[in-house]
């Protein structure tokens, strides 16, 4: 450490004015500061370098672009709030239901809280959109394995339920009949629970396509101009979301 | 209820969240003393979040964990455009302060000539000091989000506010020989 001429070091100083020091040495500053007329200009000084800085950045220029960028983030944010949480019926793994008045739509939480808490028996068609962007065969199986579950509980409880699963991203290789681990399954899934719907993203199809990919989908695959399109229209309509 | 809990909580994150932009905002600025690109970083650190959302273990921590993301899309964006892969690189970089006519008007303004010296700052610098006295964080909280020593924390701060110093005498504007008056006003 560097010592000034009264031998106490810059650092010492700068760590008083930013509050960082124990008790016992601050005492220590303290009773420098006092006997020392030169320490406490020091100190004034660092201080007033501190109120500087606090001021000149106290208000930062707005973006020029704000009023539309934050617009645009906060449909974006919603979206990938929507998108971060992980599926898990009693694993590791979150629900997240979201209506697209989210940002203050506590009365639309409420409701859906409200109707979560009553389990909504009956009350009306419980719909939910899954949405699955990893090629990792183990997300992909989660998704499959819960979604059925999910079709099973429903059905044996004489509930009424529609399931969307929209694939994006290396999510799309489930829904590619030349690629996916599951094909054999997911006819099985499509032949049984006629309330189950597959869905692929047009973008990543098209970015696929670009590189040469020939994409052959399953059969009774639906095709969404984005899979984030898909999601907003469906929080739009109040499906839960989940992200696997 | 395990849904409800997950509810709340993804309420209470997303609220958070929101709080913090205007704070992640003012530091971004501070780094880069561009707007647009401030508002870049901050919209990809809120992405971010949002997606490694279950990352966040200790909910007290959600503070320094977003600018820690903010400092990883800084870097990013040194990566992609600037070329500059090495990390000390990057902390030695001095930005050009772009003025604008506004900020020509500001020179004369101690909120300008502060800025314009910090623009001037090594990154490295830059980054501790605006952590430390904008944000208020503890130098263990900066040498966390920065990944480095405590130490280098330390001795950065110091150059830092001894480069602002001489650089705020040399940036002063020549004082006027006339001494305004304070009238009062009845």
């Amino acid at each position: 450490m560097k010592q000034n001429d009264q031998g106490v070091s810059d650092e010492f100083l700068n760590a008083f004015v930013d509050d960082q020091l124990d008790g016992a040495e601050k005492s220590q500053a303290f009773d420098a500061i006092e006997h020392d007329d030169a320490l406490k200009e020091r100190v004034c000084e660092l201080r007033g370098l501190k109120e500087r800085m606090r001021h000149a950045y106290e208000h930062p220029p707005a973006p020029g672009r704000s009023a539309v960028k934050g617009r645009r983030f906060r449909a974006s944010h919603l979206q990938a709030l929507a998108a971060c949480l992980l599926l898990s019926i009693g694993a590791a793994s979150g629900w997240f239901a979201h209506t697209w008045t989210g940002m203050g739509g506590d009365k639309e939480m409420t409701r859906l809280l409200q109707s979560a808490q009553r389990n909504d028996v009956g009350a009306e068609s419980q719909k939910f959109i899954v949405h699955v962007s990893s090629s990792n065969p183990i997300r992909l199986k989660t998704a499959l394995d819960e979604t059925e579950n999910l079709l099973d509980s429903y059905r044996r409880s004489g509930r009424k339920l529609q399931i969307e699963i929209v694939a994006n991203g290396g999510g799309v290789d489930l829904l590619r009949a030349d690629v996916s681990p599951y094909a054999k399954r997911i006819g099985l899934m499509q032949e049984k629970y006629p309330n189950l719907g597959f869905i692929a993203c047009s973008q990543t199809i098209k970015k696929l396509q670009g590189k040469g990919v020939d994409v052959q989908l399953l059969p009774h695959t639906g095709v969404a101009s984005s899979a984030l399109d898909q999601i907003t229209l469906r929080l739009k309509q109040d499906w839960v979301y989940i992200k696997v | 209820m395990k849904i409800l809990s997950l509810f709340s909580r993804s309420h209470t994150f997303h609220d958070q969240l929101e709080q913090s932009r205007v704070r992640l905002y003012r530091v971004a600025y501070s780094w880069s003393h561009d707007a647009a690109l401030a508002d870049d970083l901050v919209q990809e650190t809120l992405s971010k979040a949002l997606k490694n959302y279950g990352q966040l273990r200790d909910p007290k921590m959600l503070n320094s964990w977003l600018f820690s993301i903010l400092t990883n899309c800084w870097r990013d964006h040194f990566r992609q455009h600037r070329e500059m892969e090495d990390i000390d690189e990057i902390e030695d970089y001095r930005c050009v302060h772009e003025t604008t006519p506004e900020d020509e008007h500001a020179q004369t303004q101690i909120v300008g000539r502060v800025r314009g010296a910090v623009a001037r700052l090594a990154m490295g610098q830059r980054q501790v000091l605006t952590l430390v006295d904008l944000e208020e964080f503890s130098y263990a909280e900066v040498a966390t989000i920065l990944e480095i020593p405590v130490g280098t924390v330390m001795s950065r701060l110091c150059r830092a506010r001894r480069a602002l110093k001489e650089m705020l005498q040399e940036l002063a504007p020549v004082q006027s020989a006339q001494i305004s008056r304070i009238r009062r006003i009845k």
